[in-house]
């Protein structure tokens, strides 16, 4: 499926900087909900654009599970929720449908940034930027220590699954514990080997990180930072003016 | 290893211990969708259960800098997912104070790691800061965001400028049983299994 | 090259693993292999020379290291990453990237290459090690083999002089050993001094120039590669080593005699296909062979097991004995398989209680922070007297108090065994219990696995260790892209055949 998807649309691989800049521009404009139909559009245009960025990375799968996602909460908040709902299950339905729409696009976009980003090239591009090298190495290895806790926390629940004991016995501290423990420990130690394998193979040194492949900001990458500067004003004058 | 300043693998500590606790405000957050009033308590709930990956990274933490970081990431992952960064000098502002009560007790002293947790608990209030700074936009916004009326109200019943205060105080409180709590699981499960 | 002069070491709160007055030089382009027990020192020497200890671990050190003339206890890490270079045991902790190429440049771009010569030093070694069906790729998805694969080649980007490798093999097929086995020789003809601590020692036969023998921190022994290899079976089992040739771990080793059990009607399986392609339907429906276009990952329509017996499973990594094991025990809700069992059909969430999966990594099935407690957890109703014979019979009686992390790796699956005798299940899956284990910690495994199965609990233990399955498998079930490709009892007669499959899998 990914490979016939990859095929159609053309590979786009854009600049680091570039996603950090469209992470922050949607990141501002999903503080501000849209008021009028305009700002709807310009709202759903910037939730388009990663989108799409996901399918041309041959991640058509998560894209189009996002888009789903997005699309039946928006259609449902349209089309059959009201601000006069009410009831426990209209109420948690609009509820869930608000958090969608208001904060889907900040996630696909993050998620973008997330999966489609070699840790190299983060790393080159925040020191393009003047950022320290520690707070760039802590931001690295949070963005890769997501998957490593997806991976141990669904070791841990088949084990839970197998002990029975996925309720706790009915605590919920028990709950947290049995899941938060096992987490924590297995965590610790992959730590402790990433870090050691890191450091014998010179991270941290004094010299300057090099790149491999050096970053260049291409005529897509200015061109999508200049569509998301304008989408972002557009959104500011469509709504406050 | 005895210098002062921060090496990779403390930075290494510092982004994997950041992805630990925010995984836990992310799971504990997923409650908050059920009620508003779970939004307002999460001032008790995730500084409780917080409290065992921190206790954890306190345990591992020896120089100035680690929660500062830590608190500068948590203002990044905010921003990010969309809760907006009114509240970001905030969180950086209370690791920062977490950080020198902290290294004021040398990293050792446990009595100053409870103040010290405290403060830096104040990072969930960041959470609030929308509601409060601006709260009129922000109950339009919501309102035309989808969310019920019903669900606003009650949002606005729990958060508001003389709650803040309550709420702020709590979290500190909150924060400050937690480090007890979260001290108890580390000794009962990482002292006792050596690996702290 | 390397010198070690009276070097002592002892870990901060541990007497594990520490050194004692060790001296050791080793010429350039030399290859040291070094084995021993468990706790012998032998990762602490690979730690001393790559800098670790002092800077990373910190204990009580005395006496000298020098690599290339340089003091290690001065040198910063930093400084000895483009001289010395590590491929770790665990594949999946040593990664700083996600993706394949990242990774391969990570440590060239740390020490500030030039983007010029990194990509020069990428490309030498894709070609050398045949890396470019794994380039970009995200590491999440490679099996251990691939990722031990991708760990040289970053290693060896670096392009150091000392290579140093710890039990690389741990995690690995014969298949992936045997591509490592290549790789060293490769390193080696280059005219890199390597060390490599290590368990299964088939593999660095006709590679290694000298053989350290570690007792309680010190070198006991030291023989010349050849010397080593040529020793005789009697010597490997009394130093406790596994065997030095394929070929002799079928001889030096011998079934213990298990009283057999009366005969028990047999247990069947049914029904057992899996596909990891999520089908996109909108209603979860269960898979048959007939309705699916993507190749099965397993597909066993029916195999029938002897009831209290010790069953190996066999096959390459990708063959489909984990997801097996996975689908038995009740974890993959999307395989419609069933068991019957003393007359008795289990099927779907049923067979979590039924059977019991003791996992590879055995750190994720323990939550509770006493021994005992562990097992209590695992029983209906608590019994502490029924839990205090278990963890007797275990030989856990001394631990009963102990938090289960404090253990050894094989303390730890003992305790996982505890509680699934606990939880009562009748057929216990193993996967991968002996990788990473030393001989002697192999052949407890193997008496217990016996001991189990007369009890009366059937076993099925998938492994990439002959000699496991020559100490204790009654039955030998072989997998090959999902399906059933072999099942045969194990004895004399049938001793050949196993051999050939994995002589087959690692040329």
């Amino acid at each position: 499926m990914d490979t016939t998807i990859t095929l159609k649309i053309p590979h786009i691989h854009l600049d680091p900087r570039t996603k950090l800049f469209m992470v922050f521009v949607v990141s501002s404009i999903v503080l501000m909900t849209a008021t009028t139909p305009l700002a709807w559009v310009l709202r759903i245009m910037i939730t388009l654009v990663p989108l799409l960025l996901l399918f041309s990375e041959g991640r058509g799968i998560s894209a189009l599970c996002f888009g789903l996602l997005y699309t039946v909460a928006l259609l449902l908040m349209k089309f059959f929720l009201s601000t006069q709902s009410t009831g426990v299950v209209m109420a948690l339905l609009t509820g869930y449908c608000g958090i969608v729409v208001q904060f889907l696009p900040a996630m696909i976009t993050a998620w973008y940034l997330i999966r489609t980003t070699q840790i190299g090239e983060f790393l080159s591009a925040m020191q393009k930027m003047h950022i320290p090298d520690g707070l760039a190495i802590s931001l690295a290895v949070l963005m890769r220590f997501f998957p490593t806790i997806k991976e141990e926390y669904g070791g841990i629940r088949d084990a839970m699954k197998m002990r029975g004991i996925m309720l706790g016995g009915g605590h919920a501290s028990k709950m947290i514990e049995y899941r938060l423990i096992p987490l924590l420990f297995s965590c610790v130690s992959i730590g402790d080997e990433l870090s050691a394998a890191a450091i014998t193979r010179g991270l941290g040194g004094n010299k300057k990180r090099s790149s491999a492949t050096e970053l260049k900001l291409t005529g897509i990458d200015l061109l999508l930072m200049a569509l998301f500067a304008i989408l972002a004003v557009a959104f500011i004058i469509a709504k406050y003016l | 290893m005895n210098n002062q300043t921060l090496a990779a693998k403390d930075f290494i500590t510092v982004g994997l211990f950041t992805a630990l606790l925010f995984v836990v405000e992310f799971a504990c957050g997923m409650l908050g969708y059920l009620h508003p009033y779970v939004v307002a308590s999460y001032v008790i709930l995730i500084p409780l259960v917080g409290a065992i990956p921190m206790m954890l990274f306190y345990s591992k933490v020896e120089k100035f800098g680690m929660i500062t970081i830590m608190s500068i990431l948590l203002a990044i992952i905010m921003f990010v997912t969309g809760m907006g960064y009114l509240g970001a000098p905030l969180i950086i502002l209370s690791g920062l104070i977490a950080d020198l009560i902290a290294k004021s007790g040398n990293y050792k002293s446990f009595r100053k790691t409870v103040l010290s947790y405290g403060i830096f608990s104040l990072w969930v209030c960041a959470n609030y800061f929308p509601v409060i700074v601006s709260a009129k936009a922000y109950r339009e916004d919501l309102l035309s965001g989808g969310f019920s009326a019903e669900y606003c109200d009650a949002l606005f019943r729990a958060i508001n400028t003389k709650t803040i205060l309550i709420l702020v105080i709590l979290c500190f409180v909150f924060g400050c049983i937690g480090a007890f709590l979260g001290k108890a699981v580390v000794k009962k499960h990482f002292e006792k299994a050596g690996i702290v | 090259m390397i010198q070690l002069q009276h070097v002592n070491f002892e870990y901060k709160g541990s007497a594990f693993g520490s050194i004692r007055d060790l001296s050791l030089s080793v010429r350039q382009g030399e290859v040291i292999l070094l084995c021993g027990a468990s706790g012998s020192g032998k990762t602490t020497i690979l730690r001393l020379i790559n800098g670790l200890i002092p800077h990373f671990y910190n204990g009580t050190l005395s006496g000298e290291v020098t690599v290339c003339g340089k003091v290690i206890a001065q040198t910063g890490l930093h400084e000895l990453a483009g001289i010395v270079g590590t491929v770790f045991q665990n594949p999946r902790s040593q990664f700083f990237s996600v993706d394949t190429d990242g990774e391969i440049v990570f440590g060239p771009e740390n020490i500030g290459l030039a983007p010029d010569e990194i990509l020069r030093r990428k490309a030498q070694v894709v070609q050398e090690m045949d890396l470019q069906p794994l380039l970009q790729r995200s590491l999440f998805q490679l099996s251990g083999g691939e990722k031990q694969k991708i760990a040289c080649a970053s290693v060896a980007a670096l392009f150091p002089e000392v290579i140093l490798l710890d039990e690389p093999s741990s995690n690995l097929d014969w298949k992936a050993i045997g591509e490592l086995r290549r790789i060293i020789g490769q390193w080696k003809a280059q005219g890199k001094t390597i060390l490599i601590s290590e368990h299964r020692l088939w593999y660095i036969n006709a590679l290694a120039d000298r053989v350290l023998y570690l007792k309680d921190g010190a070198i006991s022994q030291e023989w010349r590669g050849d010397d080593f290899f040529s020793l005789d079976p009697e010597t490997f089992r009394r130093l406790q080593l596994r065997p030095a040739t394929i070929a002799r771990s079928f001889l030096n080793t011998q079934k213990e005699p298990v009283e057999a059990m009366p005969s028990t009607d047999p247990i069947t399986l049914h029904d057992y296909y899996f596909c990891y392609e999520q089908t996109q339907h909108l209603f979860r429906r269960h898979l048959s062979p007939h309705d699916t276009k993507e190749p099965l990952a397993l597909s066993i329509p029916s195999l029938t097991l002897p009831y209290g017996r010790v069953i190996g499973l066999i096959g390459h990594n990708g063959a489909g004995k984990s997801t097996f094991l996975r689908c038995i025990c009740g974890l993959e809700k999307r395989c419609p398989g069933r068991i019957t069992l003393g007359g008795q059909t289990i099927r779907g969430k049923h067979a979590l209680s039924a059977c019991y999966l003791v996992m590879q990594d055995v750190n994720h099935q323990l939550f509770t922070d006493s021994v005992l407690s562990e097992v209590l957890l695992s029983m209906d109703s608590p019994d502490p007297e029924r839990a205090g014979e278990i963890l007797t019979s275990l030989g856990l009686q001394d631990y009963a108090e102990t938090h289960p992390m404090a253990l050894s790796g094989g303390q730890k699956q003992r305790v996982a065994i505890a509680s699934a005798i606990a939880a009562n299940a009748s057929i216990l899956l193993f996967d991968e219990p002996t990788s990473g284990l030393d001989y002697i910690h192999m052949c407890a495994v193997a008496s217990l696995l016996s001991a189990l199965s007369a009890q009366g609990k059937t076993i099925l233990v998938s492994t990439h260790d002959p000699e496991l399955l020559t100490l204790c498998a009654d039955e030998i079930v072989q997998l090959d892209h999902g399906q059933l490709a072999a099942q045969y009892p194990l004895d004399d007669t049938s001793l050949p055949r196993l051999k050939a499959f994995f002589e087959g899998s690692c040329s």
